[in-house]
């Protein structure tokens, strides 16, 4: 393909702006898309072919404003300059013009060919908002294409108007600031010209009027003199206007922002509450909110657990012939036995994971795409600064409940880097779905359901402790919450079906093979008359001081691959899903409490380690597992006496 | 320190916890150091701005905030700094 057939967008707008729904619509990939800011934590690339050109897509994490100091920014602000894309697609809220400006202001002055997405129209309509596409784009001079990226509508208008974009030649406005902050500029551009940077200097002048750390170092290693005139001119500017000269700049851009809005923007008086706008009330209320999110988590507790249960019965009742068919079919000899335990496996897979996962996955991505979630966050932020952090790690706990490992590297929505290991440490703990199947099945099958939530709010209480301990040991201070609230909107199935099938896909595709595997190992094991061996080795913790029976040894060494495994092992080594005939009520919920709490799986080790170093990897590790052990030990003296 | 609450003193002026919900108020300053003042310059919250509050939380909790036409959350502690001037 010839290289001006070949074309380059970036798309960058801020957290929820319908930016990822874009990049999925336009390449096809599904990537998870999230109802909150900075769902999009690494990059995503994606190509389409249109129009017999090949587009290359990139796609960056949402970014609150080019200016603030934290990792995403430096990283998009890079990559616009790195990939000096042919064209970069902002793409705005249009129910939230005049704050999405400030960053589209910013973004014009990085001189690159833009490109304005007005996303989210038919939002803006319901709520009475109409937007004056033609004269915002006559003020700031680049194309504004409305969309409304989850029905696809405007997209292909983007594209043809990025390819029409690359043939031609744009011009440009300066959008200026107050006079003496332009005299700034340009006396500081004149100073800078011949920089080796790939930056526009015009640009490198207004960061530099910004302290900008990043560009004054490396400004000053280049062009000394420039750093000391911004020194001068801030000082000038500090002068006229009485605070610092950030502050000035930020102040002019967010005004300017505000002006463009308001001749831009109607918004109509007088309207009908919607019925999100009536549920936004009730949900946020200082009472009814949090009876709402009593209810609604509650209502979810439950909902997963009756469908589960049901499902898995059901299941049970359709696979309970198929031993006998198959030593019909091939016999009880060695390798048909070991043939059957792989069978068995995924089975037990099926019939004890799948069906409560399901259910879970449903109702989290429902109430993530409502919204619901960043009202959570909002709740639950005053306890949260108990822990020494804040509202938005609920977000991190939330999706921990569904895997541990997006949990943990969603902690990088937090602002410093304090919160963001006590978060991670405390979503570790959080009984991911794979956990939720050893308490659901085990517990609240077998025990009663009482029993089960009572294991959820035993780790609630937990997590808050640790969470104390931890914000006690860190150094520093608890950063405060500012977060912007995403109006609820209608939730929407085929995204929610879509998501919920990515989810499952990867617990399929991941979760079977090493079932398989290990299932055919633990029966070789078996049959190969090794397992009274290995099981006694590990028998002084798990029988004398747990008093579990000694396969569980060799079951919670399998289930640092996958925790469920611990639940489907079992199974597939008993040759039943009826687990009262092998276990006691005590060592039900002792085997829970373990299960809940020692090592994170193999996945969350890896991504803690990516995250945080090995060191810290390995304390989390170690440290749980002998605090699971002992925890559990003494859960079992306390149900021994009580629990009769 | 800031130059920036010097106004902070005027008449009628309040902190942003101060209002009652569903009551606005006009940003006369925002008392910080410079990454907060930023932080918040960038989400629109600027002196001059009008600012609504939406509703507050129990035992000092977080407020919720129209301004610059979107909705945001602010932590106690970060909107006890926000003083505004009762419309």
């Amino acid at each position: 393909m010839r290289d001006d057939n070949k074309i380059n967008i970036v798309l960058a707008g801020q957290g929820n702006s319908g930016k990822s729904t874009i990049f999925n619509y336009l390449t096809g990939l599904h990537q998870h898309i999230g109802n909150w800011a900075g769902k999009t934590i690494e990059k995503a690339e994606g190509t389409l072919f249109y129009r017999d050109h090949m587009v290359d897509v990139l796609d960056l994490p949402g970014i609150y404003s080019l200016t603030t100091v934290s990792e995403e920014e430096l990283i998009s602000r890079s990559y616009i300059i790195k990939q000096n894309p042919d064209c970069v697609i902002n793409v705005v809220d249009s129910t939230n013009l005049e704050r999405s400006l400030i960053f589209t202001l910013q973004l014009l002055e990085l001189e690159r060919p833009v490109i304005i997405a007005l996303n989210m129209t038919d939002l803006a309509k319901r709520k009475g908002i109409t937007v004056d596409v033609k004269k915002l784009q006559k003020i700031l001079n680049v194309p504004v294409i409305p969309t409304i990226a989850s029905r696809g509508s405007g997209l292909t208008r983007l594209v043809d108007k990025a390819i029409d974009l690359k043939t031609g030649k744009p011009e440009r406005t300066i959008h200026k600031y107050g006079k003496e902050i332009e005299q700034g500029i340009e006396e500081l551009s004149d100073q800078l010209k011949g920089i080796d940077l790939p930056y526009p200097l015009r640009w490198i002048a207004i960061k530099l009027l910004e302290k900008d750390s990043d560009i004054t170092a490396r400004v000053s290693e280049l062009k000394p003199r420039a750093v000391e005139s911004s020194l001068r001119i801030m000082e000038e500017l500090e002068e006229i206007h009485g605070h610092d000269s950030p502050l000035v700049i930020a102040d002019e851009r967010s005004l300017l922002a505000s002006r463009i809005t308001r001749e831009t923007v109607r918004i109509a008086k007088d309207r009908e509450l919607s019925l999100n706008e009536r549920l936004e009330v009730l949900t946020t209320h200082k009472v009814t909110g949090y009876l709402f999110m009593i209810l609604i988590l509650g209502g979810m507790f439950l909902a997963v657990f009756s469908f589960g249960n049901r499902l898995s019965e059901w299941l049970d009742s359709i696979f309970s012939g198929w031993h006998d068919l198959w030593e019909a079919a091939v016999g009880t000899s060695f390798w048909p036995a070991l043939g059957w335990s792989a069978i068995e496996s995924v089975l037990a897979l099926i019939q004890i994971a799948f069906p409560y996962i399901l259910p879970f996955y449903i109702l989290l991505y429902l109430l993530e795409d409502w919204g619901y979630i960043a009202r959570i966050s909002f709740l639950m932020d005053k306890l949260m600064h108990k822990m020494g952090i804040h509202g938005k790690a609920c977000i991190s706990f939330i999706i921990g409940l569904g895997c541990n490992v997006p949990g943990c590297l969603s902690c990088r929505i937090m602002e410093s880097k304090r919160e963001r290991f006590i978060t991670a440490v405390l979503v570790t703990l959080v009984p991911c779905s794979a956990v939720s199947v050893i308490v659901f099945g085990l517990v609240g099958k077998y025990v009663g359901l009482l029993w089960a939530l009572g294991l959820y709010i035993f780790a609630t209480v937990l997590i808050f402790i640790v969470g104390k301990i931890s914000s006690k040991l860190m150094i520093g201070e608890p950063v405060e919450l500012i977060m912007p609230m995403p109006d609820y909107k209608t939730p929407n199935i085929k995204t929610i079906f879509s998501q919920t099938w990515d989810s499952l896909k990867e617990f399929i595709y991941i979760a079977a093979p090493i079932v398989i595997v290990s299932g055919v190992v633990i029966q070789g094991i078996n049959l190969a008359g090794w397992m009274p061996a290995i099981a006694s080795v590990m028998s002084p913790v798990t029988v004398n001081w747990l008093g579990l029976p000694a396969v569980t040894g060799i079951l919670l060494i399998f289930g640092i691959l996958r925790k469920e495994l611990i639940l489907v092992m079992l199974a597939a080594y008993l040759g039943t899903t009826d687990f009262n005939e092998v276990l006691t009520s005590q060592q039900m919920i002792t085997l829970a409490v373990v299960s809940m709490f020692y090592v994170p799986c193999v996945a969350t080790i890896s991504v803690l380690w990516k995250e945080y170093g090995w060191k810290k990897a390995l304390v989390i590790t170690l440290a749980e597992t002998a605090f699971a052990i002992v925890l559990a030990g003494l859960v079992k003296r306390g149900l021994d006496v009580f629990m009769v | 320190m800031h130059h920036r609450h010097g106004a902070g003193d005027r008449r009628g002026c309040i902190n942003l916890t101060g209002l009652d919900d569903g009551q606005s108020g006009i940003i006369v300053s925002v008392m910080g150091g410079e990454m907060l003042t930023k932080r918040l310059a960038d989400l629109g919250i600027t002196p001059g701005k009008e600012l609504k509050l939406i509703r507050k939380t129990l035992f000092s909790g977080p407020v919720q905030v129209e301004v610059a036409g979107s909705k945001l959350v602010i932590g106690w502690g970060l909107a006890s700094k926000i003083m505004v001037e009762v419309k």
